[in-house]
């Protein structure tokens, strides 16, 4: 099933290709409108991605806003609005934490539960700090997405 | 020891002249180059004096170094730029890498071998983590070294960074031993994810000892654009590039055209500016030789003893 | 004064001439008092070279007469200069207060070698930059009151008397380089004429002896330090690249105001640019200062301080100077244990370990960062 996903992502590279424009995003930071690609089992990210409309950025929830790994994001996804966190970056990383060919998100409620049940691509072990800090501060418990991932690299 | 004289000279017509002024009857004659060995000794046959004619040992006695150090140990070498040049921070650092050095065992390795490395994470369960991968990329010199290993993980890629003499690192395994036809297999990441697709349980490779490290022919396959970089510009000989079409590729026709730089391989200055001299390579690693001497047995002891352990009982 | 004596010369002539007429001076009347005056140990330093027809005996006998007044050349902590320890002062140090807070030491000169990276035994990477102590020695003593007596200089530059001055110089080298006047400087100390002279305002209670070494034990590991010098030149720079201004975008009409910086005051009664307002010109070149660095090793064999951090003023090989640092929550509150500096004689300075590193730094010969595991540490608790 993912590799249904992964086909549909390089069918949609060509498709751009062939359409003219470009498309990359200025240093592959995740910032408004920035392209995501859903990687947990969920309805509605699994109906997006398989349609070839992939969610879009629409608020960062930090300061800077550029979104990076373990930033809580606002995507708009099939009309509707959701929240996800980010638990992989193609932007270049610091030495030891992994860079990913995609930018990988994982939609979230507002309790901070995943809507998926499990997640197809590895995630960084830095998540697992990241996401245990904001549980604390916030009072939503994120750490329920570490629960369904598969692999961590 | 009064009739004998000893030359190091250059050029044999100099000798010649020299030995006709002295009018010794023995006369011993030591060079610096090989092959003038025998053309002075042919030369000097007809003449009554008698002439021995060997080489100088002692050029060759003082290079102790291999050859093939700045392959292995290219982060030795200081950056050439002068503006960041200064001999004391040099060997400080050097002295840094070596003791770093002394605690893991850094082995040889290239672009395009697959390494395992075993590191601390705080972040991780066990505390520690495993990636395997290719390595796509080496950068810089001195203590900032590091390289980049790349792997497929569940259909997707994924790709580390890792410093050289990080404490962090516990353990850095070649697998597989082999050089690429380029210095940078960064066109990976536009390649099929079967290129760079390594299991984390693999089993190291062996390779003879003393053998030359082999180089790897393989061609890869390009998707179709958009690609990380403009590939048909830079033109990597390990990649094979899908025909363009339309405005690109007329693009990359003109560009390639109007900037490609033919004669910049015989720009001699360039290449000066980009490398450090021979002798100062001689003199960095003659520094450093013994304690790179001593690990090296050191390592090729302790791999001795792990094969020796290792054979299991078959039937 | 220049100015103040052609008016009187004006004067002079005029008055010669018909006591009514007077001409018209049309510059200031007296000069502006000079911002920082010269040091009283000012001396023209560079000496005009010309071809002195020395035959190569003479040559070599001048050379042998330096090195039996100074010492023999040497390279010590891996810098080329003289060994002076021949033709050093041998008094006793000058009697030295006990430290209270608020007093000054002595600083430092030392040459910036470079910066690389260095990892904290938690694992974080820390940029360290390397600042060697090259053969520093104390000059010259300046009391309180004869320093005071010889500035005369604005009032905001005054210190009520409260700091004395030490001339140190650093780098010894071959006094035929240099005047008369200038290697005279050195003639009390016994030290041989320096490349480099710097003065540090310090207590009296602090003085040194002129001709005592300096080395970087001077500073402890842990410390704070303050490190000035001269930062890079970059020449005439606009407004983006001096003061980081945003400048103004590439499009939308705009025409040739692309990296310019705009307005620059307002108009009617504040209608002038005022004084400090940022404008292009001339970029790098000055006296600038890192407060509060923290010294996290020091390399005993060849005399380097690593300082935390990668921006200290100048290029690769620039002078800088080192103090106790001035900054109120960083300065020192407990005596330090070189005072008024480090003796190596009274303090057995040959059982030094080669690197001193701080209790956070990971020791490159040490073993591989370990985390403990979050249970196991439960469990010793």
């Amino acid at each position: 099933m993912f590799c249904n996903g992964l086909r549909n992502l390089s069918e949609i590279g060509q498709k751009i290709a062939s359409r003219g424009f470009h498309t990359t995003a200025v240093n592959d930071q995740l910032h408004l409108l920035s392209r995501l690609r859903v990687v947990d089992n969920s309805e509605i990210g699994k109906r997006a991605m398989a349609e070839g409309k992939p969610p879009k950025i629409f608020h960062v929830y930090n300061k800077t806003g550029v979104g990076t790994i373990g930033d809580k994001v606002m995507v708009a996804i099939k009309g509707e609005k959701k929240k996800g966190i980010i638990v992989g970056c193609k932007q270049t990383q610091q030495a030891m934490v992994p860079k990913f060919d995609s930018n990988n998100v994982v939609l979230i409620d507002d309790n901070g539960s995943p809507l998926g049940t499990r997640i197809h691509v590895p995630i960084p072990n830095l998540l697992r700090t990241i996401l245990r800090k904001k549980t604390i501060a916030k009072g939503a418990d994120y750490t329920k997405l570490l629960a369904i991932a598969t692999k961590f690299v | 020891m009064s009739n004998l004289v000893l030359f190091q000279l250059r050029k044999s017509t100099v000798a010649l002249s020299a030995i006709s002024k002295l009018n010794k009857t023995h006369i011993e004659i030591q060079f610096n180059f090989k092959y003038l060995v025998g053309q002075l000794s042919q030369r000097l046959q007809s003449t009554s004096s008698q002439v021995v004619v060997r080489e100088n040992t002692k050029r060759e006695q003082k290079r102790v170094v291999p050859p093939n150090y700045r392959h292995i140990y290219p982060e030795f070498l200081p950056d050439p730029n002068m503006e960041f040049r200064n001999s004391v921070r040099e060997k400080l650092e050097r002295t840094d890498m070596i003791n770093r050095r002394s605690r893991i065992e850094i082995p040889e390795f290239y672009v395009g071998s697959i390494l395992a490395v075993t590191s601390s994470d705080e972040h991780a369960v066990g505390k520690t983590t495993k990636f395997v991968g290719i390595c796509i990329k080496r950068e810089f010199c001195g203590l900032r070294a590091n390289f980049t290993l790349r792997n497929v993980v569940d259909n997707l890629g994924v790709e580390i960074k890792y410093e050289m003499y990080d404490p962090r690192l516990q353990r850095v395994q070649v697998l597989r031993l082999e050089k690429r036809l380029d210095s940078e297999l960064l066109y990976l990441r536009d390649a099929d994810p079967e290129f760079s697709t390594f299991p984390f349980d693999m089993d190291a490779e062996f390779l003879n000892e003393g053998a030359p490290v082999p180089v790897n022919p393989l061609k890869v396959n390009l998707r179709p654009p958009p690609w990380y970089a403009r590939w048909e510009r830079l033109q990597p000989k390990g990649a094979i590039i899908p025909e363009l079409r339309g405005r690109r590729k007329e693009k990359s026709e003109k560009w390639l055209e109007k900037f490609s730089e033919p004669w910049e391989k015989y720009d001699l200055m360039k290449q000066y500016r980009k490398t450090i001299p021979e002798e100062e390579q001689d003199s960095i690693y003659s520094d450093i030789y013994s304690e790179l001497h001593q690990m090296e047995i050191a390592s090729k002891k302790l791999k001795r003893k792990k094969a020796f352990v290792k054979p299991k009982k078959t039937g | 004064m220049n100015s103040f004596s052609s008016i009187k010369t004006l004067l002079s002539c005029s008055s010669l001439r018909s006591s009514t007429f007077l001409q018209q001076v049309r510059h200031k009347k007296y000069p502006l008092q000079p911002k920082i005056q010269n040091p009283i140990w000012f001396a023209k330093k560079e000496r005009a070279t010309f071809d002195e027809q020395l035959t190569k005996e003479n040559q070599a006998f001048v050379k042998e007469m330096v090195y039996a007044k100074y010492g023999p050349p040497a390279i010590i902590h891996g810098v080329e200069t003289l060994d002076l320890s021949r033709s050093l002062l041998k008094q006793e140090p000058v009697v030295s207060g006990e430290w209270t807070p608020g007093i000054r030491r002595t600083g430092l000169i030392a040459r910036k070698i470079g910066v690389y990276p260095m990892w904290m035994k938690d694992g974080k990477k820390v940029a360290t930059t390397l600042l060697q102590v090259v053969d520093n020695y104390v000059i010259k003593y300046i009391s309180p009151e004869e320093y005071q007596a010889s500035r005369k200089a604005p009032r905001r530059y005054k210190n009520e008397g409260k700091w004395g001055c030490l001339v140190v110089g650093a780098e010894c080298c071959d006094p035929q380089k240099f005047t008369k006047e200038y290697c005279g400087l050195f003639k009390d100390s016994g030290v041989a004429p320096t490349k480099i002279l710097s003065r540090f305002l310090v207590s009296p209670e602090a003085a040194i002896q002129p001709g005592t070494s300096l080395s970087p034990l001077h500073f402890k590991v842990g410390d704070h330090i303050d490190v000035f010098g001269i930062s890079k030149e970059r020449g005439f720079q606009g407004v983006m690249k001096r003061w980081g201004f945003k400048g103004m975008p590439a499009t939308h009409g705009v025409t040739k105001t692309h990296r310019r910086g705009g307005n620059i005051g307002q108009g009617g009664n504040k209608g002038r640019v005022f004084p400090g307002t940022k404008m292009p010109g001339w970029m790098g070149g000055r006296r600038r200062t890192l407060r509060g660095c923290q010294i996290l090793r020091i390399n005993t064999k060849f005399n380097v301080i690593f300082v935390k951090g990668q921006s200290v003023p100048g290029g690769q090989n620039s002078v800088v100077f080192l103090h106790d640092t001035l900054l109120p929550l960083k300065w020192r509150k407990t005596s330090p244990e070189a005072f008024p500096t480090y003796f190596p004689n009274l303090q057995e300075g040959d059982s030094l370990p080669v690197d001193i590193y701080h209790e956070s730094v990971h020791n490159f010969s040490d073993p591989s960062i370990m985390y403990e595991d979050e249970e196991v540490k439960d469990a010793k608790k």
